[in-house]
C-alpha cells in the first residue's frame, strides 16, 4: 500500500489509472458495439447528420485537387486512350442495336404471355460525402437519409454497377457498407450458367464466390448479377464478373467506389401478386400509341419507373435511345 | 477544492493558454474528419492512412501533458464512428499506441530520419495488433491482414507530412500561448 500510495503522490500511478480506465472503456464500447449496434448506428447517424454540410463543403476543394493530380497523369495517355474510347464505342453502339431489338422481343413475349411486370423500382440520386477504405470496413456516407426516404438495406448503384447497400440511416445521412466489406453478403446469380451463389466481402478488392451445390459450369469472365433474393435487392443489378485467383472463384466488381461521385439509392418493391380474375390485355395493331416507357415523376429527388405498360411496341423505332426512367439526368 | 478553483480560474483567465490545452484533441479530431473524405491522393493505390494517429503520436512524445489517455479515447472512438467500423476498435489501439510512446518515449525521442520513421512502424503495430486482437475476441473471426498491412504502412509513408506542421504549431503555436512552458 506504501508504494501505491507513493506511486499516486507521484503522479505516475493517476496516469497509468486513467489509461486503463480508457481501455477498459474501449473493450467495453467494443461488446457493446456488437450487442447493441442500433446504439451506435444512432450516434454514427448523429454524428454524421452534423457532419453533413462541413463534409460537403470541404470535399468540393479536395476533388478538385484529387481531379487535378489525376490529370497530369492522364494527360501522358491520353491519345491511346482515345483510340480505346473510340473502339469502345463503336462496339457498345452494336450492343446498343442487339440490346433494343432484344428488349422488343421482351416485351412482345410479355404481352402475349400476360406475364407479371417486374417489381418497381425508386431511385434516390446522392452525393458521396464520406468514404472510409479501413481494415475492418469498407464504407462511404451518402448525403440522402430517412428525408429522402431512404431506408436500411437498400440497393445503392453506380453508374457501372452495385456497390453495396445502405446499413445505417440518419435524417440526412445514409452509410453504405460495400460489397467488398468484411460483413457484407449478397446473393448473386452467374449468368449465363444461371448458377446461384453467395458473395462474400473480404476486405479485398474482389469478393469471393460461394457457390451454391447446384451444377452448372462458371467460368471467369461469366457475369455476376444480384437474385433479388429476400426482396431487399432488386435483381438484374449488374455486379461483375467471375475471375480465378488459385482454386478460388472471386468476382471483379463492376462499380468504382473510389471514384463515385453521384450513386443511386433503389427501393425495390414486390409487384402485387396477379390477379385471376384479371383478363389479359388485347395485343391488338390498333392500339393506341403509348411510350414504352412513360415520363418518370421525380418529386423530392425520387424518380419512380413504372411498371411496363401491357401493350404492343410497334409504335416505338428501334434506334430512338430508351431511359430507364429511374433518373433521367443520369441516363443523358 | 482551493487548488482546483484557481487552476480553472487561471485556465479561463488565459483562453490562449486553454485553447493551446485543447489544440492537439481538435487537431486529432480535425485529421480523422479529414480523412474520412471521398479523396485519394494516392489514386487508390494506398488505402486512407490512420493521420489521427501520427497526431496522437506526436504529441505523446513531446507533450504528454497534452495528450491524456482520455483525449485518445474521443479521438479513436471518433475515428471508429467516422469511418464506419466496429466502435471500440481503433480506440483501443490508439490506447495502445499512447501506452507504448509514453512508454519508450526517452527511446523515440532520440530517433531521427529514418530511425523515427521505424520508431512510429513500432506504434503503429502495436495500434494494429490491439485493435485486430480485440476485433479477433469480440466478433469471433480473423480479419484478412494484407489490408491491415497496407493500412499500417499508409500511416507510416504519409507520417512527415503530419510531423512537420505539428512541430510547426508545437513551437509556433502551442508554445508562445501556454506561455513558453
Amino acid at each position: 500500500m506504501a508504494g501505491l500510495g507513493w506511486r499516486w503522490t507521484r503522479g505516475r500511478g493517476a496516469k497509468n489509472f486513467a489509461l486503463y480506465l480508457c481501455v477498459a472503456s474501449a473493450v467495453t464500447i467494443a461488446f457493446l458495439g456488437k450487442a447493441e449496434p442500433p446504439l451506435f448506428d444512432y450516434a454514427r447517424s448523429t454524428l454524421s447528420d452534423a457532419a453533413a454540410p462541413a463534409l460537403s463543403q470541404i470535399r468540393a476543394p479536395l476533388i478538385a485537387v484529387e481531379r487535378w493530380a489525376g490529370n497530369v497523369t492522364t494527360m501522358f495517355s491520353l491519345f491511346s486512350e482515345n483510340e480505346r474510347l473510340r473502339q469502345e464505342n463503336t462496339q457498345l453502339r452494336q450492343w446498343q442495336h442487339v440490346a433494343l431489338s432484344l428488349q422488343n422481343k421482351m416485351h412482345r413475349y410479355e404481352v402475349l404471355l400476360n406475364a407479371v411486370p417486374d417489381a418497381t423500382s425508386q431511385a434516390v440520386t446522392a452525393r458521396v460525402i464520406g468514404e472510409a477504405s479501413r481494415p475492418f470496413i469498407k464504407t462511404m456516407i451518402l448525403n440522402a437519409g430517412t428525408a429522402q426516404q431512404v431506408k436500411k438495406g437498400q440497393a445503392v448503384v453506380d453508374d457501372r454497377g452495385l456497390l453495396g447497400r445502405v446499413y445505417v440511416v440518419g435524417a440526412n445521412t445514409s452509410w453504405v457498407i460495400l460489397l467488398s466489406d468484411l460483413n457484407s453478403r449478397v446473393p448473386v446469380l452467374i449468368e449465363p450458367a444461371h448458377r446461384r451463389a453467395i458473395l462474400m466481402g473480404d476486405n479485398t478488392p474482389a469478393p469471393k464466390l460461394e457457390l451454391d451445390v447446384s451444377d452448372g459450369p462458371v467460368k471467369p469472365g461469366d457475369r455476376v448479377v444480384s437474385t433479388g433474393d429476400g426482396g431487399l435487392l432488386p435483381p438484374d443489378l449488374q455486379i461483375g464478373t467471375v475471375m480465378q485467383d488459385g482454386s478460388e472463384l472471386r468476382v471483379a466488381l463492376s462499380a468504382r467506389p473510389e471514384s463515385a461521385d453521384f450513386v443511386q439509392i433503389k427501393a425495390f418493391i414486390l409487384p402485387p401478386p396477379p390477379s385471376a380474375t384479371e383478363p389479359a390485355p388485347a395485343v391488338t395493331a390498333s392500339a393506341p400509341e403509348i411510350p414504352l416507357v412513360p415520363q418518370a415523376t421525380i418529386a423530392e429527388g425520387i424518380s419512380q419507373r413504372p411498371a411496363p405498360p401491357a401493350m404492343p411496341l410497334q409504335s416505338r423505332s428501334p434506334d430512338e435511345p430508351q431511359f430507364d426512367g429511374q433518373n433521367e439526368e443520369l441516363d443523358r | 477544492m482551493s487548488a482546483v478553483a484557481g487552476t480553472v480560474e487561471q485556465m479561463f483567465n488565459h483562453p490562449l493558454r486553454l485553447l493551446a490545452s485543447f489544440l492537439p484533441l481538435l487537431l486529432g479530431l480535425l485529421l480523422v474528419f479529414l480523412i474520412n473524405m471521398p479523396v485519394s491522393f494516392t489514386g487508390g493505390l494506398l488505402p486512407a492512412p490512420a493521420l489521427a494517429l501520427a497526431c496522437v503520436y506526436f504529441w505523446v512524445l513531446v507533450r504528454p501533458d497534452l495528450m491524456p489517455p482520455a483525449a485518445v479515447l474521443l479521438i479513436g472512438l471518433a475515428e471508429d464512428l467516422l469511418s464506419g467500423g466496429p466502435p471500440g476498435l481503433w480506440a483501443a489501439g490508439f490506447l495502445a499506441a499512447h501506452w507504448l510512446t509514453d512508454r519508450e518515449r526517452d527511446s523515440f525521442a532520440g530517433l531521427t530520419g529514418v530511425g523515427a520513421l521505424v520508431g512510429f512502424a513500432a506504434v503503429v503495430l502495436s495500434a494494429a495488433l490491439a485493435a485486430y486482437g480485440l476485433e479477433t475476441v469480440v466478433y469471433l473471426r480473423l480479419a484478412p491482414v494484407a489490408p491491415l498491412l497496407l493500412h499500417g504502412v499508409s500511416t507510416v509513408v504519409f507520417y512527415p507530412l503530419v510531423a512537420l506542421p505539428m512541430g510547426w504549431l508545437l513551437h509556433k503555436v502551442v508554445g508562445p500561448m501556454r506561455g513558453g512552458d
